[in-house]
């Protein structure tokens, strides 16, 4: 259960979007999460669903991949479009019992909450499984580059995130074989009350942070003896240049927008 | 002296004591010891023997307490000369996970030059040599976790290699590593002992991964014990098992059919040799009785 985490995983592949510049994709991903939230009727909303749909299909990623990136959300939709539905009372009344109502103003909201949220997760899962993690961070060290000139030291957050996404796997792994270690000792870690389970999984997490304490200790001396020295005077394996996929995926993304103002301006906003 | 790569004279060293408690003991004695170039040395010792210590004295990721450790003739207690010294010798640990950086291997083994400040295209050269020489090329697009231990230790030497090093130390390669990785990983180092003239230092505990080296150093309590070609330390039969190892299992069981009264030659130490020297002795034999 706890193998089937796969945020920040890199999933190497060779499409149009894997090719993309890292930064481009960084910035589009954002311009688009953005989007989403602009959306005020369903014209607009599948035209961003569209775009979504057309760029996971470029990306050749597997679905049920993606679909796996959704797992840990479904509460989480399911809770807000429940909400949504409690306390919004536009729009006609479906259905009355008591101070229970269903309008379908709510039942808007919850079904846009529903699609926002989705989309949001499935478009920044795509960045990270179709684009590897020092990449990621090396564009993220670029876009923020200029923060530099404020005294804050891009380079060091972007190596430290580079470093939390190598050992993301490797953290896993370790919690599963220290878990498999204590239910092989007794240890109910899947029954019992919340309070229960939450302390049996003290003597899983002590072992791990002790590990991770001496794995942190090992790389820094490999790092030291790979000849680290921070940012400066560093090269980088793959230069960034934009090219003519990226200017594409400017346009198509910026038709894309213009697709959604059209729609928000023209026909009436739902929500 | 040119010849020499590393040089440990009358090296000592400790580590830190919390504060409020004993100093620690000494854990490397007055070392000498001097690595010629192209040279393929094993140290053995088994835990606590300090010879890890040595792996990291050698690059100055740690400074001697007292003596002096030369690589080319730099000071590694000299801290200007440390990236120097550390593109001159790399060390390989023991654990491949934590030495690995980059969630992609090609990403990883341009690390080294990336902090070098190597100019691009030179740096993928490096790392395309480098992955071919731990035969790992095929596999540079692959994310390290899902490789198996032995092919994740030849990507962290392949890391090291890409820096374009003279002297590879690698401090118990194998440890973590089932047969086959450790059969990889061994013939990736003779290889590049072979074929690149690169000086391999291998620290271990196992007696088999020193039989074919050209120096062979037995350390017990931080002092080097034994000290000579591997057939003249492992006569040493007493000596090497005092300190809790073990002679070659081949070494092992010709002894004891010499101390049987089985005329077998001396310096015996694969199991290949060990068969040779059988055979040629039932030949003999059959001789004799014809």
């Amino acid at each position: 259960m706890i193998r089937d985490i796969t945020i920040g995983q890199y999933f190497p592949g060779n499409s149009p979007i894997h090719k993309l510049d890292p930064r481009a994709k960084l910035v589009l991903t954002f311009v688009y999460i953005v989007s989403i939230f602009f959306c005020k009727n369903f014209a607009a909303l599948a035209i961003s669903v569209a775009y979504l749909v057309f760029a996971v299909l470029l990306s050749r990623i597997s679905l049920k991949l993606l679909a796996k990136s959704l797992k840990p959300i479904v509460i989480i939709v399911l809770l807000t479009s429940v909400l949504q539905i409690f306390y919004n009372d536009d729009g006609t009344v479906l259905f009355q019992r008591g101070w229970f109502e269903i309008t379908t103003g709510g039942l808007v909201m919850a079904a846009f909450t529903t699609v926002r949220i989705i989309a949001l997760v499935l478009a920044s899962s795509l960045l990270t499984y179709t684009t590897s993690p020092t990449l990621l961070t090396d564009a993220i060290e670029r876009l923020f580059s200029p923060l530099k000139k404020i005294k804050i030291n891009v380079h060091s957050i972007a190596m430290m995130m580079t470093i939390a996404l190598r050992f993301i796997p490797l953290l896993i792994d370790e919690v599963d074989k220290i878990m498999s270690a204590q239910k092989a000792r007794g240890a109910e870690l899947d029954t019992g009350s919340l309070l229960k389970r939450g302390q049996a999984l003290v003597p899983v997490f002590i072992p791990l942070f002790v590990n991770a304490f001496t794995r942190a200790y090992d790389l820094a001396f490999a790092m030291e003896c790979r000849c680290y020295r921070g940012g400066e005077g560093r090269t980088r394996l793959r230069v960034m240049k934009f090219c003519a996929r990226d200017y594409v995926a400017f346009g198509v993304t910026i038709v894309c927008l213009a697709g959604i103002a059209v729609s928000n301006y023209f026909l009436t906003a739902l929500i | 002296m040119a010849d020499i790569i590393l040089d440990f004279q009358d090296v000592s060293f400790r580590y830190e004591a919390d504060e409020d408690e004993a100093p620690m003991p000494l854990c490397v004695r007055h070392v000498n010891l001097q690595i010629e170039k192209g040279s393929f040395t094993v140290i053995l010792g088994h835990n606590g023997s300090g010879k890890s210590t040595l792996a990291k004295l050698s690059n100055s990721i740690l400074v001697p307490e007292s003596g002096k450790v030369l690589v080319n003739g730099m000071d590694t207690a000299n801290e200007d000369l440390s990236y120097d010294i550390r593109r001159t010798v790399g060390v390989v640990f023991q654990n491949p996970d934590n030495q690995i950086v980059a969630s992609v291997v090609e990403e990883d083994v341009a690390f080294g030059p990336e902090n070098l400040g190597v100019p691009p295209e030179e740096i993928r050269k490096r790392v395309d040599d480098a992955l071919k020489a731990v035969g790992m090329y095929e596999y540079r697009g692959h994310a390290p976790h899902k490789l198996s231990g032995g092919q994740k230790q030849r990507v962290a030497i392949a890391g090291m290699i890409a820096m374009l090093p003279e002297c590879l130390v690698l401090d118990e390669p194998t440890a973590m590593l089932d047969p086959q990785g450790r059969r990889e990983v061994l013939e990736t180092i003779h290889r590049l002992n072979n074929e690149r003239g690169i000086t391999i230092v291998l620290i271990t505990h196992f007696m088999e991964e020193a039989v074919d080296a050209d120096r062979v150093l037995v350390m017990d309590d931080g002092e080097i014990l034994l000290d000579g070609t591997p057939q003249a330390v492992f006569r040493e039969r007493e000596t090497v098992r005092r300190v809790g190892l073990e002679l070659p299992k081949a070494a092992e069981l010709s002894f004891d059919l010499r101390a049987d009264g089985v005329p077998l030659p001396p310096d015996i130490l694969t199991a290949q040799a060990l068969a040779d020297a059988v055979y040629t002795l039932l030949g003999e034999g059959k001789h004799a009785d014809s």
